[in-house]
């Protein structure tokens, strides 16, 4: 899977941890560039993505990562495994070197709606690939990524030729990346998607079926795909499958009917916060107008400073501040623990066709561990670090009270992100901190400005410190000790 | 569902079909598509029926998939 920033740390091939399943190739490092090494066992499915104008179609739609084909040899990690020690990789086809990605993101860190958009995307594709007579092989919901503010598949080798007759290798992978995480999401309770963490070939459509409310078995798509579907996986899973007869299966009619069922059901669903509108939903702040603008001006000439190029904005809200660097054109990653905030954030980069922010569900308390076949198939949060540039707004009484994070521990934390870091005191006479405070005894003596200072200065010079106008909050501008 | 047996399955023989389509989801696959793909035909020739008589087809939900006119 394409990464940017840890591929600084690498001066040898490497292949990446993800990138084992599929025998038609894998992604490789050679030092700071990613390539894609195409396999001789997929040349005539590539050779046809390429010819039959379809990688051209959805590259120009959006929905395909573009890559450029690079002359052989490339150091390949594989150079040698070959009859012939030391010669090139004899498996290989092709390599190519595909766009980066600028921030990797995983299922269970997308909003509703980001998830809901992946799976249309997927389907999308899908319909495009068997117009030209391809199918696509896998439907993974780590294949598609988010970039200049839209989900497009990111894995170039996902498509095989459509033999008609065939059914869709793909459909129950399918159900169990989007459908039933959507269905979930949307129709029992949004935080479900966190269920995506724990089961990394997606939530079992048996599991889907008991959480669903019973009143989804009134739905065509939901009974079929997800109920029935959990049904005949128990009753018939040992049936064998046998070589293709000269009629039967499933004729292309049939499989776009398939398609066009999944995108309907997809559609239909629809998730609300508590049965609010979108537009109305947030209250931001206890800031006044003018401290709200004041905070934004000294972030923005402390950017301008620093002059980042990959800024992880961390409790974000719905990405008011966010937006500071991505409208000056630097990729923001905003990120929050509350999927209501998320999704706000971003139904309105949709709707003004925002580029450079992608806004995540994330919880600092608890952070995306590394996932999967040894630990490697999905990074941490920390690993696809680091930033240039940490902001921490209205975040830290959060950590250190309502999470009881000692402060030295949140410096810490902190200073693994990145080098620079903006970060808001708000004092316990705040009334947001007092609000924490209502309901516990207050057992945080450190907690005071200087106590903060202190904790800080352990890992960090304090290289700017301001006072927010009309407010009791203080902003600093920290860049890490050496 | 329960008239369905092994005779209707058939395989992959692509090398490349790395996924376990596993059998119950392929099996409900045959079924539905079969389904929905009579549901297809159907239209098509509904709307048909309905060009005949000089109605319009109802918008496309699916344009957001089709090719932009070049």
């Amino acid at each position: 899977m394409p990464k940017t920033k840890n591929l600084k740390n690498s001066d040898h091939t490497a292949t990446l941890g993800a990138s084992f399943r599929d025998p038609s190739g894998f992604l490789f490092t050679d030092g700071e560039t990613l390539y894609r090494q195409v396999n001789r066992i997929y040349a005539t499915d590539y050779d046809q993505l390429m010819e039959s104008g379809l990688y051209a179609k959805l590259v120009k739609a959006g929905l395909l990562i573009p890559h450029q084909e690079v002359e052989q040899p490339v150091r390949s990690p594989r150079e040698g495994v070959g009859p012939r020690r030391g010669a090139q990789d004899e498996a290989a086809y092709k390599v190519l070197r595909p766009e980066l990605v600028p921030f990797i993101s995983y299922p269970y860190e997308w909003s509703f709606s980001q998830y809901k958009d992946a799976a249309l995307a997927t389907l999308s594709i899908q319909k495009r690939a068997l117009k030209l007579g391809m199918s696509l092989k896998d439907a993974s919901a780590y294949n598609i990524q988010f970039i200049h503010g839209k989900p497009l598949l990111i894995d170039t080798l996902s498509f095989e030729a459509y033999q008609e007759g065939q059914p869709w290798v793909a459909y129950k992978q399918f159900c169990q990346h989007f459908l039933a995480p959507l269905a979930l999401m949307a129709l029992k309770d949004v935080r479900l998607s966190q269920l995506m963490r724990v089961y990394i070939d997606g939530i079992p459509l048996d599991l889907a079926s008991q959480m669903l409310p019973g009143s989804t078995r009134l739905s065509f798509g939901l009974l079929t795909h997800i109920h029935i579907h959990a049904g005949a996986q128990k009753r018939y899973a040992d049936a064998e499958i046998k070589q293709p007869k000269e009629r039967g299966g499933v004729s292309k009619q049939a499989m776009q009917g398939l398609i066009e069922s999944l995108q309907s059901t997809v559609r239909k669903l629809e998730w609300k916060a508590g049965g609010t509108e979108w537009g109305n939903y947030y209250e931001i702040t206890n800031y006044s107008d003018t401290a709200f603008e004041h905070k934004k001006e000294i972030i923005a000439d402390w950017v301008e400073r620093v002059k980042p190029s990959l800024v992880w904005d961390l409790g974000a809200n719905n990405g008011e501040f966010s937006r500071i660097t991505s409208q000056a054109g630097i990729y923001t990653v905003s990120s929050d623990i509350d999927p209501t905030a998320v999704e706000q954030n971003y139904r309105r980069l949709r709707q003004e066709k925002e580029k450079n922010i992608l806004p995540l569900v994330l919880d600092l308390t608890n952070p995306s561990p590394a996932l999967g076949w040894a630990n490697q198939e999905r990074d941490s949060f920390g690993q696809r670090g680091p930033a240039d540039i940490v902001f921490a707004l209205a975040l830290i009484h959060h950590l250190a009270i309502s999470n009881n994070v000692p402060l030295t521990r949140v410096a810490e934390f902190f200073a693994g992100t990145g080098e620079w870091l903006v970060i808001e005191f708000v004092p316990k006479s705040d009334s947001q901190v007092q609000k924490l405070l209502k309901s516990r005894k207050d057992i945080f003596d450190q907690y005071t400005k200087e106590g903060f200072e202190q904790a800080f200065e352990m890992y960090y010079h304090i290289q700017a410190a301001k006072p927010v106008k009309e407010s009791e909050r203080i902003l600093y501008l920290l860049q890490r000790r050496k | 569902m329960f008239f369905l047996t092994n005779a209707l399955l058939s395989g992959f023989g692509d090398k490349l079909a790395y996924l376990d389509p596993g059998s119950g989801s392929f099996l409900i696959q045959l079924l539905i598509a079969a389904l929905l793909g009579a549901g297809i035909a159907l239209r098509a020739s509904w709307s048909k029926v309905k060009k005949l008589f000089g109605i319009k087809s109802e918008v496309n939900e699916d344009a957001e998939d089709e090719e932009p006119e070049e």
